[in-house]
């Protein structure tokens, strides 16, 4: 804190000036705590309300005492994007916690591999569970990637290696893509449907998470593509290799981790789609892993019918989903982090 | 010509072709360029479909579709309007706009300019993981523990300010709760995400010489922020913003659970508990529209694709043009 607030950097901060600092940050907080606990008023509002004008004061006071009345505005301008800042993370901590602290309720090994068929709304918790949800995840997750990531790393091929001039114009048309809401590519599908006559089934569930995962994965890789040092490629090309060995020998090796970044990305964006799947696929309580035919469960739709009604059993089998949900994100998320830091450690080794 | 273009120089002053190209290279090319072409023709696909789907009902609507609004899919012949939820739509993506913006600047300026490199690498981390919360989960949250929490913040703006109109209520007992305001913060959450990362990135391409210019000058850390920084990058941050609003208009299933879709148009009463939302709008009617009505719904569809296509690509525009006094490089 002492170091952010000097704008005089070549002078080192007395220790009277960090006793100040220190006292402004850590006093309101408690005396803040002690009025709401005497006066009794409710504590998120105490917290709006006295704190954060009291941590206004304290900063300003320091802030003047140091800088004169320049150090005031700093001061300002420090409680409030730090103040803003931490609302965003505690809206986070709150879906987390709750998330987290619901479910396990709910969560049961049965709860993990069983499936539905024979649960009534009724049905007490050790009964059922949500086995068919995460496999019709899994399965509807693998179909659109076995399609979604070729065309999105051919897009990012096209957009690094080739020297078109409707690069541009296919750059901002997936950005446009990016930005489709997801019941629109339901209701795309759902058109496609109604249109040819085919039937409702896991692939066009498939289908309607095709157009959303597309454009986060050729965006990310086209970021990792664009990291490979490009006398690399010019090296290859002037050994004689031609563009494709040029692609396949030597860059594709070098941004191998970022394409798996580019891909588990894309999965954690299509996972906990909603919308699309409620309108190309029917639900279904049983197991069932042909994409071709009948309905399929996924762990959205599953938490999405749940919530519907208001059972409490049914709203924790709700809870208990999401955080597999959650759990399943939180697993693609963290592999891409740690796979994206060692990328990165890597190349720092090697300068 | 592309086939020459590709051995050439990136000074690009004299055409080097160092022989005739493998027809290897051909078909990686023309594979390439395929995949490419087929985000155009993706997007014209959607157009088409939809169009082709919603265009007996835009007929009988005529313009009564977008600005009318009743929904009646029962009456002979059907009436089909949407004004209220499009109306519910825009305030919704507008208040999640108005509370994201200052929440996501402050983020962006936190992490590119006060924490140090770890906690900024951190607070960085916990964004993205906001960005990647399904939006079910969301709905969930906003249902049950949110809910609660921010009627109780609408009750008290609307006993202190209540004589300001957007915050007033006909009737305090049956207010508050699924209103225009809770949508909006749970829209706010899901868009503070995306405001941060752009902001951010424009945040960062700001050359360093010229905020250590301005604070050698004298200037103040707030000086600095509001003369320097904000001008140098507010257009950036405009498309990011424009990037959120796009994201907030077709935002579906969180929507649905925490606000009572109501087909009148409420103008401006956000705490009061009726409102509407496009896309929310398709998925409550989905499930018992008859064949005709689902014709309706796909052009309601329609509706929000163009609308947030427009949005996104203004968006785009914006961001990719904005570069502030880039690092000299």
């Amino acid at each position: 804190m002492a170091k952010q607030l000097s704008i005089q950097p070549w002078r080192k901060s007395s220790i009277a000036r960090r006793v100040q600092i220190f006292l402004a940050v850590v006093v309101p907080l408690p005396l803040v705590m002690l009025v709401a606990l005497l006066s009794g008023i409710d504590p998120t509002m105490s917290f709006i309300t006295i704190f954060v004008p009291l941590q206004l004061v304290a900063a300003a006071l320091v802030g003047y005492i140091s800088y004169g009345r320049r150090g005031i505005g700093d001061a300002a301008l420090i409680v409030v994007t730090t103040f803003l800042s931490m609302f965003v993370l505690i809206l986070l901590a709150s879906v987390l916690w709750s998330v987290i602290s619901e479910g396990f309720k709910a969560l049961s090994p049965q709860f993990i591999y069983q499936n539905n068929k024979y649960v009534e709304p009724t049905t007490s918790l050790e009964y059922g569970g949500v086995g068919h949800a995460i496999l019709g995840t899994l399965m509807l997750v693998l179909l659109t990637t076995i399609v979604a990531v070729p065309l999105g790393f051919a897009m990012a091929i096209y957009l690094t290696q080739s020297q078109s001039k409707a690069r541009n114009l296919v750059r901002t048309f997936t950005q446009a893509i990016s930005g489709l809401p997801s019941v629109v590519a339901g209701l795309f599908i759902l058109a496609i449907i109604e249109a040819t006559g085919i039937g409702r089934s896991g692939v066009t569930g498939a289908m309607a998470l095709f157009p959303l995962m597309l454009p986060t994965v050729a965006r990310v890789a086209e970021e990792s593509l664009k990291l490979v040092p490009v006398d690399l490629r010019y090296a290859a090309l002037a050994l004689g290799a031609p563009n494709y060995r040029a692609f396949f020998r030597v860059i594709l090796p070098a941004a191998k981790t970022g394409l798996l970044t580019a891909v588990l990305l894309g999965l954690a964006r299509i996972i906990g789609e909603t919308a699309p799947l409620i309108l190309t696929l029917n639900p279904n309580v049983a197991t069932n892993l042909n994409p071709l035919d009948g309905g399929m469960m996924s762990l959205p739709t599953y938490v999405y019918n749940y919530l519907a009604s208001y059972y409490d059993t049914s709203q924790a089998r709700a809870w208990g989903a999401s955080l597999v949900l959650l759990v399943l994100v939180a697993i693609l998320f963290g592999s891409a982090r740690i796979i994206g830091r060692q990328k990165s450690s890597k190349s720092k080794g090697k300068k | 010509m592309k086939t020459k273009t590709t051995q050439v120089e990136p000074s690009g002053r004299r055409k080097l072709v160092a022989g005739p190209l493998s027809r290897g290279d051909k078909w990686f090319f023309r594979s390439t360029s395929i995949a490419a072409y087929f985000s155009f023709f993706l997007v014209a696909l959607i157009l088409v479909f939809l169009f082709n789907q919603a265009l007996p009902v835009l007929q009988a609507q005529g313009f009564g579709f977008v600005f009318g609004s009743e929904w009646l899919p029962e009456k002979e012949p059907m009436v089909l309007q949407l004004a209220p939820m499009l109306w519910g739509s825009l305030v919704i993506a507008f208040i999640g706009v108005v509370i994201a913006t200052p929440m996501s600047i402050s983020m962006a300026y936190l992490i590119q300019f006060m924490l140090p490199k770890r906690l900024a690498r951190i607070a960085t981390t916990l964004v993205d993981l906001l960005a990647a919360l399904p939006s079910v989960i969301l709905g969930l949250w906003g249902l049950i523990v949110f809910t609660p929490v921010a009627a109780g913040w609408a009750e008290i703006l609307n006993r202190y300010l209540g004589f300001i109109p957007i915050f007033g209520v006909a009737d305090p007992e049956n207010a508050f709760r699924s209103s225009p305001w809770i949508a909006g913060w749970i829209v706010a959450v899901m868009i503070v995400p995306i405001i941060t990362s752009v902001s951010r990135e424009i945040f960062s391409q700001i050359d360093r010489d010229l905020i250590n210019g301005a604070l050698a000058l004298g200037g103040s850390r707030l000086s600095t922020f509001r003369r320097v920084i904000l001008p140098t990058s507010s257009s950036g941050v405009i498309g990011g913003v424009l990037l959120g609003l796009g994201r907030a208009l077709g935002e579906t299933v969180a929507i649905f659970y925490v606000l009572n879709l109501v087909m009148k148009i409420n103008w401006y009463q956000l705490l009061e508990s009726e409102g509407g939302a496009v896309a929310s709008w398709i998925l409550a009617r989905f499930g018992e529209a008859s064949p005709e009505e689902k014709q309706g719904l796909m052009a309601a569809g329609l509706v929000l694709f163009v609308i947030t296509l427009l949005v996104n690509f203004l968006a785009n525009v914006i961001v990719n043009r904005a570069q502030p006094w880039r690092k000299s490089s």
